[in-house]
């Protein structure tokens, strides 16, 4: 799908929001202010989510200190070989996603946009696929902490409480993250050459790749504690 | 597609699979340095691993490296507000613990 000569020229005038005219700028300053916008506008939400996690990451700190042991023998029970898979599966969603943002600003790269898009997403899939089959996997174990949770040492149910609540909400994000990215797949279809330089391309996918950040840290606060020995 | 459309998408891959395959390689470091490392050294290894595979992502694929200071300072606050968060609850936490 190529833009057409016409699109491209026309780009400022496309993307622009109202009401543009206030501000008594020329069509292209104005835009390149409202671009700027929209980035400045993503990092602020971006450091908030940072401490809505930071919270989170805090209490398990908190409580891995009080309860080393009982953390590591938890951290041994989740699955290790799901949780790396995820973590490069969202890693290389992370590479599609930056190189979609920077085709998008470039002229002519409209495919290259559109195909990391779609890599992105069905990437994005994938891991929620395999975190379904892992919740399943946990499920059976009984590693839902209430009645009936498969360890003996008190603790270990403070870590799976950490592990549901974590995984969950970031699972959350994450979908937000897909339908975002769907969304601007479908602009492009319903209007081609949409995505070219696109601020909506560049926020989403500074959404994403906070989203990969957040997983890079649970990794291993999920997965990695307890294995030595 | 053009001469420069082809240069300037080489750049791009070329950048990008770089970056990934070096958050990759430390992906593999950090699972091997989880089971062959010592107890008390694998947690400070991996932690350190993953704040530097949260660096590369935030540097090179959310482009904080050629991003306003606007865009910068505010990626900042977020750390130092966390800092803040971090600091005061443990300065709690650990003095109670060391006298527990």
């Amino acid at each position: 799908m190529s833009a057409g000569g016409d699109l491209i020229e026309k780009t400022a005038e496309r993307h622009r929001r109202e009401p543009w005219d206030e501000l008594g700028l020329a069509g292209e300053r104005a835009f390149a202010y409202q671009r700027a916008g929209a980035t400045f506008g993503i990092w602020i939400f971006i450091a908030s989510e940072v401490l809505f996690f930071g919270a989170l990451f805090l209490l398990y700190t908190a409580m891995r200190l009080e309860h080393a042991a009982d953390f590591a023998i938890a951290a041994r029970e989740t699955n290790i070989v799901y949780g790396t898979l995820n973590t490069a599966l969202l890693l290389t969603t992370g590479l599609c996603a930056a190189i979609a943002s920077q085709a998008s600003e470039q002229k002519g790269l409209q495919r290259l946009t559109l195909w990391c898009l779609g890599a992105t997403v069905l990437l994005g899939l994938a891991f929620m696929a395999v975190k379904g089959v892992e919740y399943s996997e946990d499920i059976e174990k009984h590693l839902l902490p209430g009645a009936g949770f498969a360890l003996k040492e008190p603790a270990t149910q403070l870590f799976f409480g950490f592990y549901w609540l974590a995984t969950s909400i970031h699972a959350i994000h994450l979908s937000i993250g897909i339908a975002l990215v769907v969304r601007l797949i479908w602009k492009e279809w319903r209007e081609p050459g949409f995505l070219f330089e696109s601020p909506q391309v560049e926020v989403v996918m500074l959404y994403w790749g906070f989203v990969d950040m957040i997983w890079i840290v649970l990794y291993p606060m999920l997965y990695l504690d307890g294995r030595a020995g | 597609m053009s001469e420069r459309s082809r240069t300037s998408i080489g750049r791009i891959w070329r950048r990008g699979l770089i970056v990934w395959a070096l958050l990759l390689a430390f992906l593999a470091l950090s699972l091997f340095a989880a089971y062959a490392a010592p107890a008390s050294w694998a947690a400070p290894i991996n932690f350190g691993i993953a704040a530097t595979q949260a660096v590369l992502v935030a540097l090179l694929f959310m482009r904080l490296d050629r991003a306003d200071t606007l865009v910068r300072l505010a990626a900042a606050c977020g750390l130092f507000w966390l800092a803040i968060l971090f600091a005061l609850t443990l300065t709690d936490t650990l003095s109670r613990l060391a006298n527990s």
